[in-house]
């Protein structure tokens, strides 16, 4: 591991290791062509839900600003309720003046000095600093005000409406290879034998199981794609030849329990992002609008028959009397993977969605939460005193009301009221919101310990020294340490807004109805466990306490595998052993 | 560009040769660890003055603790001065903030004392070295490249090493990284805050040799803080021995090693393996650690461990053992008086339960048993025990200064007003300092003292 020393009179001229990453691809593109040859490949496949994903990302874009747009008036109008309308206009202006200064902060050390040199001041290397991000909220200021209060606000909306809209007939009209279009299974059994509307006149069961098959295939294809390209990078492009993150790929692709964590996570995630591919019946038809979508059976008198899914659902129900089991149709020729759930719909296209709503659930909650949980514990570790008092102060308040109750309570006030909070996901984005407020505390008990570790370090003492700032200080040289702690606690945690969620709205609290939710499914098949309609409670149950371990046992593995620790562990059990 | 500006600065008070650079006045670096509620700062640096010139190594030694890292810390601003000015070329850098203090911090750099934790791992040693350039910004990015490629070649490393991370070095090879990035930025002065203690001591003379050929070929100015004195007598041209705080005595190194002027001096000298075993003295035991820098003792900072401490006149004949005993009352006598005794302990005190203070009678009886102590030092030793027994700790302080103290505990002739502190004595023709009443013409001189009572 050790180098030479004094060994090289003649290092001085330059090596050609000083190019970007862009020469070094253009000097040997072959092994970088194939492999985004291959990923683009990929990307075609399903271009179709490439351009749905995109479309849906707008829309979450598009309902944050909004929401967030919306702030500086509910202040406003606030404060205009108790002091007048001019105060309300002042708090309306200084609440988006802020709001806007908060958001160039972080980015304005990207942006060119150029921007500041322009207007012709000399400024210090700390006014450079603050005139820059006066700049920038000057300009996101008057580009909000733009589009506010002047037509071009309408020009603006109907440009974002064109572009999604865009979006979306891009999506249903390019084709993907794992889309219902192509792969059809729901169809119907014809008078003399055999199915009519499936994939090749296959029976639904068949077709549903090539399709769901080629979704993991794909899925997998993608995973080891990339995985490819690490490889690439790693062999054809990276100049140093080892990095720490080697060692932590290592070791966990040798942690066989954290493997099994990790496959386990892979499906779960699959699953919610092809949840249209992998369910048999479309959600819409038979969970949300199962009024307003009629299907065609061959009913018992062998004719053709058509109905809708209400009907159809309310015959087959699994509720003790009457059970439709995994691995069978109903009585209207739809296939059940996993059978029907107490109401008769689909029992797994209610676990895909329902995987969808956990996941959106689980990363917003975790995301927000850790992203408060970094930016506070950087922050008191590294000035220390009043504001690391502050902050023990706010989430002691916080932690010392029980987490059940704050929820129930804030949930409560915000569906009562109607809030457009409380729409998305029928609570579901209330409920992470708030989950990211309760838990965000323990996050930041939990990296406390580590943050003041490295703010200890001294290579934080001669960043100082010669005159790093802190922002970037925190970002370089303390935040990476940190990362790994909360990727740990993250994954630990997302489990617990897992279950916590299914734990409420098995009380009914959480999400309601329609929105499918895994909760739900085990409180409305928990009566019939001992009944033939065991299923109901069971699969989802299972799913629940596999996907909880699963990223537990993820979260172990990452730790093992960014702890150095563990790797001097290993070599010095190997050196005792051999030494005895 | 300094030498212009120590220049156009000098007439300033004290000494202005033209060759000084840093000037450190009166320095006071406080701590407050204690919370909301504490007072009491932790006295870290207390006051300390002196010069360095251009171009030499003055080290600084002590115990751990003594306050030497601080002083370095303080001396280029990681850490703020409480009190007292440190003037650089003639600017006082406790009073610069922002961009200007942001600027000068080129000029200051400081090579730290744990390569494990100077290095973050995340990072290339590239990027290491090439951060103190970026944050200033220094001429282009591939202009930043070649120099740090020409750093690692000047600390003995090769260019390659670019882009290789800290865990694939060496103890000594990382202390080598550190000290290309703290010349990244072409200092004039740099802090070397124990560069080789953490080394193993096959390597530390490579680090050493490698520093040496560093400040003659960039005319660095060192402050080189060590305890390890053998070190400090190999590299430095002059030395400042620190106790709690302040600067004990600070001189010309051989002078200081050969010829000890100052009673912590001698003690901490004698604390080295002589080579010669016939030499006269023997090895001096400071009995007990030093003092809470919370809570330092008035007068001389060395008064409770001073092996050669003056004692009035009339007590001089006194035995060793029993002044032993009478520091130890002393320092016990203040323990208890600084000690938060809590409501449940003095009440039961008052019923006469055990507390987890020793009664001052124990105490006594600790210090001073199987001791034949004079009938007059027993009569007001036991006055002491008795105002201290009865929680009165001020009154048994007073009394036992005034009749055991010296100008050492900070009694004046006259035996009350404020503490008096020893001042700087010039010792030798070279301007050596000791900082010990010992020196005035009334008192004895150390050595021939410590030959007395030894
Ligand atoms: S002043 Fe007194 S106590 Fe201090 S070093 Fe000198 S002799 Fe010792």
């Amino acid at each position: 591991m050790s180098t030479r020393q004094r060994d090289s009179t003649d290092g001085l001229e330059e090596p050609d290791d000083d190019k970007l990453l862009r020469d070094r691809v253009r000097e040997n593109p072959r092994p970088a062509m194939v492999w985004l040859a291959g990923l683009a490949f990929l990307l075609l496949l399903e271009i179709g839900r490439v351009f749905a994903g995109v479309g849906q990302a707008f829309g979450i874009v598009g309902f944050t600003v909004e929401l967030l747009a919306g702030i500086p008036t509910s202040v406003g109008d606030n404060v205009a309720g108790t002091l007048g309308s001019a105060a309300g206009f002042v708090a309306t202006a200084i609440t988006a003046v802020l709001m806007a200064f908060a958001v160039t902060v972080p980015v304005s050390a990207s942006v060119p000095d150029a921007a500041v040199d322009i207007l012709g001041l000399d400024l210090s290397r700390r006014g450079h600093r603050w005139a820059k991000r006066a700049e920038l909220t000057f300009v996101v200021v008057a580009a909000a005000g733009l589009v506010a209060y002047t037509p071009v606000g309408g020009a603006f909306s109907a440009l974002i409406g064109a572009i999604t809209g865009g979006v979306d007939a891009l999506a249903s009209s390019l084709p993907s290879i794992t889309s219902r279009e192509l792969i059809p299974n729901a169809g119907h059994r014809l008078p003399e034998g055999g199915w009519e509307g499936t994939f090749l006149g296959l029976s639904p069961a068949a077709a549903w199981a090539i399709r769901t098959g080629l979704v993991f295939a794909y899925a997998t294809t993608v995973l080891v794609w990339l995985w490819r390209g690490f490889d690439v990078y790693r062999t054809h492009y990276r100049l140093a030849d080892w990095t720490p993150r080697d060692d932590t790929v290592r070791r966990f692709r040798n942690n066989y329990w954290g493997l099994f964590g990790f496959a386990i996570v892979f499906l779960f995630v699959v699953m919610a992002l092809w949840a249209p591919a992998v369910s048999p019946v479309e959600a819409q038809h038979n969970i949300y609008e199962p009024n307003s979508h009629e299907f065609q059976y061959l009913d018992e008198n062998g004719e053709v028959t058509s109905t809708t899914h209400v009907f159809a659902n309310l015959d087959s129900r699994s509720d003790g009397q009457n059970t439709i089991g995994p691995m069978s149709y109903d009585d209207y020729n739809r296939w059940a993977p996993l059978g029907t759930t107490n109401r008769g719909q689909d029992m797994m296209t209610h676990l895909s969605y329902g995987a969808r709503t956990s996941l959106v659930i689980g990363i917003t909650a975790i995301g927000l939460g850790a992203l408060i949980a970094v930016v506070l514990s950087l922050l008191s570790s590294y000035y220390k005193g009043i504001t690391d008092i502050v902050t023990v102060m706010a989430s002691d308040t916080i932690q010392a009301v029980p987490a059940l109750l704050l929820i129930m309570l804030v949930s409560v006030v915000f569906q009562e009221a109607n809030h457009p909070i409380a729409q998305p996901l029928d609570g579901g984005l209330l409920l992470a919101l708030i989950f990211a407020f309760a838990y965000w505390p323990g996050m930041w008990r939990s990296i406390r310990g580590p943050s003041l570790q490295v703010s200890e370090q001294e290579w934080v003492d001669a960043a100082k020294s010669y005159g790093q700032t802190p922002l970037q200080t925190m970002r370089k040289h303390m935040a990476p340490y940190i990362a790994g702690y909360i990727l740990i606690y993250g994954s630990l945690l997302i489990g617990g807004v897992i279950i916590s969620t299914a734990a409420l709205t098995f009380l009914g609290l959480g999400i309601n109805p329609p929105t499918p939710e895994w909760g739900r499914l085990i409180d409305g098949g928990q009566s019939y466990v001992s009944t033939s309609s065991w299923h109901v409670a069971t699969i989802p149950g299972i799913a629940i306490v596999l996907v909880v371990v699963a990223f537990n046992a993820l979260g172990d593995a990452i730790r093992d595998a960014i702890d150095p620790e563990a790797d001097v562990d290993e070599s010095e059990a190997a050196a005792t052993g051999g030494g005895a | 560009m300094s030498q212009n500006a120590a220049s156009t600065t000098t007439g300033d008070e004290a000494t202005t040769a033209s060759d000084t650079m840093v000037k450190v006045r009166d320095l006071k670096t406080y701590y407050d660890t204690g919370g909301l509620l504490s007072d009491r700062p932790v006295k870290a640096v207390d006051g300390v003055s002196f010069d360095i010139k251009r171009g030499e190594t003055l080290g600084l030694v002590g115990e751990s603790g003594c306050g030497k890292t601080t002083l370095g810390r303080t001396l280029i601003q990681l850490e703020e001065a409480t009190d007292g000015e440190v003037l650089f070329d003639g600017t006082d850098i406790t009073e610069l903030r922002g961009d200007q203090l942001y600027e000068w911090r080129r000029n200051a750099q400081m090579v730290f004392q744990d390569p494990d934790s100077s290095l973050n791992d995340r990072m290339t040693i590239g990027e290491i070295i090439r951060e103190p350039l970026d944050v200033h910004d220094w001429k282009t990015p591939a202009d930043r490249r070649k120099r740090v490629k020409s750093l690692l070649d000047e600390v003995g490393l090769s260019p390659e090493h670019y882009y290789r991370y800290p865990h694939q070095f060496s103890g000594g090879q990382r202390q080598r990284i550190g000290i290309a990035r703290t010349l990244a930025l072409n200092p004039e002065f740099i802090v070397l805050d124990e560069p080789v203690s953490a080394l193993d001591v096959s390597v530390q003379a490579e680090i050493i040799n490698l520093l040496e050929e560093l400040q003659d070929e960039f005319d660095l100015t060192y402050l080189f803080i060590a305890h390890d004195l053998s070190v400090v007598r190999h590299i430095c041209d002059r030395v400042a021995v620190m106790y709690l705080g302040n600067i004990m005595e600070i001189g010309p190194t051989e002078e200081l090693f050969t010829d000890p002027a100052n009673p912590y001096t001698h003690a901490l000298l004698s604390a080295i393996p002589k080579p010669d075993p016939t030499a006269s003295r023997d090895r001096i035991t400071l009995h007990g650690t030093p003092p809470n820098p919370r809570y330092p003792p008035t007068g001389c900072p060395f008064s409770t461990r001073c092996p050669v401490r003056i004692r009035p006149d009339e007590y001089e004949g006194l035995d060793d053992e029993i002044w032993t005993g009478i520091n130890g009352l002393r320092e016990i006598i203040r323990e208890r008086m600084r000690a938060d005794r809590s409501i449940r302990e003095r009440v039961r005190e008052r019923f006469g339960l055990e507390t987890r203070f020793a009664t001052i009678d124990e105490t006594y009886d600790e210090l001073f048993g199987g001791l034949a102590v004079p009938d007059d030092v027993e009569r007001v030793l036991s006055e002491v025990t008795d105002a201290a027994g009865a929680h009165e700790e001020r009154e048994a302080l007073d009394r036992l200064n005034a009749e055991f103290g010296s100008v050492c505990d900070g009694v004046g002739p006259d035996g009350d007003g404020d503490p008096v502190e020893p001042e700087y004595y010039e010792v030798s023709d070279s301007g050596r300092l000791s900082y010990c009443h010992r020196h005035a013409d009334e008192h004895r001189e150390t050595a021939a003292v410590l030959d007395d009572r030894s």
